[in-house]
């Protein structure tokens, strides 16, 4: 091992492992590096095991010296953020396509859908699994429909699909939250039939599904068209119906 | 006036607060620009990056989870993820960063806790485990290691650096992280 010309044989290893420690060590190849990023955001397997070897590694973090960063740049990313004036509601124009989608009524299959929606979340739930807030997502196209359920006290959301195709060949369902600012935030890919993922969430704020080109919509808000959107809302009130 | 912790400031600015993203930038930007500087060389290009860096903060906010890891680690992640897809975007373009070898070894900025040394990054066992581990390695595979880390150089520039042919140091660098993880596990 002290010839550095003579190839080594490495030891027992998990290739995932060595996957995601290559990946947070930054060495992969472009295209490898982007199908493990791909990965990382719809299994959580190897996202754990990314997170591990970032915990392995921080503390090199410490080679980093802090420099003064330049003064005229938080203004220039609150302004993309939340708007010129830094109070304006929607902080992008694209976002604000989407709150058109979902509220202005620019599809007519979407209203329907969402019509739909306000008598389906009232059914009572359907498996026995602690859920203090659930909205139920359901395209017409398909008949595609998807089961979130929040556990408050893990901050857990599960995401079901209770019917429909998965995504067609270089296509993806991405799953976004809405809060009050009309911001929608990705909340990651759903490839699985059940997908678990950890988010604050509250009462009130809505849960869409968008289809993106695989991988996921290249912007910070959906590239494609909302298949379905539901509120959350308290599965208490939810299965008294 | 103590500094709000900066995992209490993420959780916030999930909530859409955004003076929690103020003090966030005031806490944590001199870090980054450390992290995007010392990556992408240029600062004209840190600069875009830092925008782009920080609109993911805004955006994954939610994402973050206080009992995996430290909030300053986690930012430092978005960072050198964003700078990583830069440089290898870049092809085959010369990278005016990281051009020296190792000057300051971070793990020995680790060892002596002066001023500048950020000693909230990890535990100080942590430290001592990663020093100790890092020392295991030949001296040339541990600066290999932490050119990678810290610079983002490819393979490539690693082989060229070290003069050793490209699969030679892809097996260094493979078995050096499966030594580390092998080491810091006990």
């Amino acid at each position: 091992m002290t010839d550095p010309d003579r190839p080594e044989t490495l030891p027992p290893h998990s290739p995932d492992d060595l996957l995601a420690a290559e990946f947070v060590l930054g060495t992969l190849d472009p295209d490898v590096r982007r199908a493990a990023s791909r990965r990382a955001e719809v299994d959580g397997a190897f996202a754990a095991l990314i997170r591990d070897w970032e915990a392995r590694l921080a503390p090199l973090n410490a080679g980093y010296a802090p420099q003064d960063p330049p003064e005229a740049l938080l203004p220039q990313i609150e302004a993309r953020l939340f708007g010129r004036d830094g109070t304006a509601q929607p902080p992008a124009r694209r976002a604000g396509r989407l709150r058109g989608w979902l509220f202005g009524g620019a599809s007519a299959a979407l209203v329907a859908a969402l019509a739909l929606l306000a008598v389906l979340v009232w059914l009572p739930p359907q498996p026995p699994l602690p859920a203090d807030l659930r909205g139920e997502l359901r395209a017409e196209a398909d008949a595609l429909i998807f089961e979130a359920r929040w556990n408050a006290s893990a901050g857990v959301l599960d995401v079901a699909r209770l019917s429909g195709p998965d995504a067609a060949e270089g296509q993806d369902y991405e799953l976004w939250v809405i809060d009050d600012s009309g911001v929608p935030r990705s909340l990651g890919l759903l490839r699985e039939a059940a997908t678990r993922i950890t988010a604050p969430l509250a009462e009130g704020m809505t849960l869409a599904i968008s289809l993106e080109p695989a991988g996921g919509s290249p912007d910070p808000v959906p590239s494609g068209p909302v298949l379905a959107a539901a509120p959350l809302m308290s599965a208490a009130a939810a299965s008294e119906g | 006036m103590t500094d709000e912790p900066i995992e209490a400031l993420i959780a916030r600015i999930a909530g859409q607060d955004r003076a929690a993203f103020r003090a966030l930038y005031a806490q944590a930007a001199p870090k980054l620009v450390g992290v995007l500087m010392r990556m992408l060389g240029d600062r004209s290009e840190m600069e875009d990056a830092l925008q782009e860096v920080f609109i993911r903060i805004w955006q994954r906010a939610a994402q973050f989870d206080p009992g995996r890891g430290q909030g300053m680690s986690w930012l430092i992640a978005i960072a050198r993820n964003h700078a990583l897809d830069l440089l290898r975007a870049r092809a085959s373009r010369p990278r005016t960063s990281d051009s020296a070898p190792d000057e300051t070894d971070p793990l020995e900025r680790l060892a002596d806790p002066g001023p500048g040394v950020e000693s909230e990054l990890v535990a100080r066992a942590d430290m001592r485990r990663v020093i100790d581990c890092f020392g295991t390695l030949e001296p040339a595979r541990a600066s290999a290691v932490k050119a990678a880390y810290l610079g983002g150089l490819s393979y490539q520039e690693l082989a060229e650096r070290h003069g050793v042919p490209v699969n030679t140091m892809r097996t260094w660098l493979r078995r050096s992280l499966l030594r580390l993880k092998e080491c810091l596990a006990q």
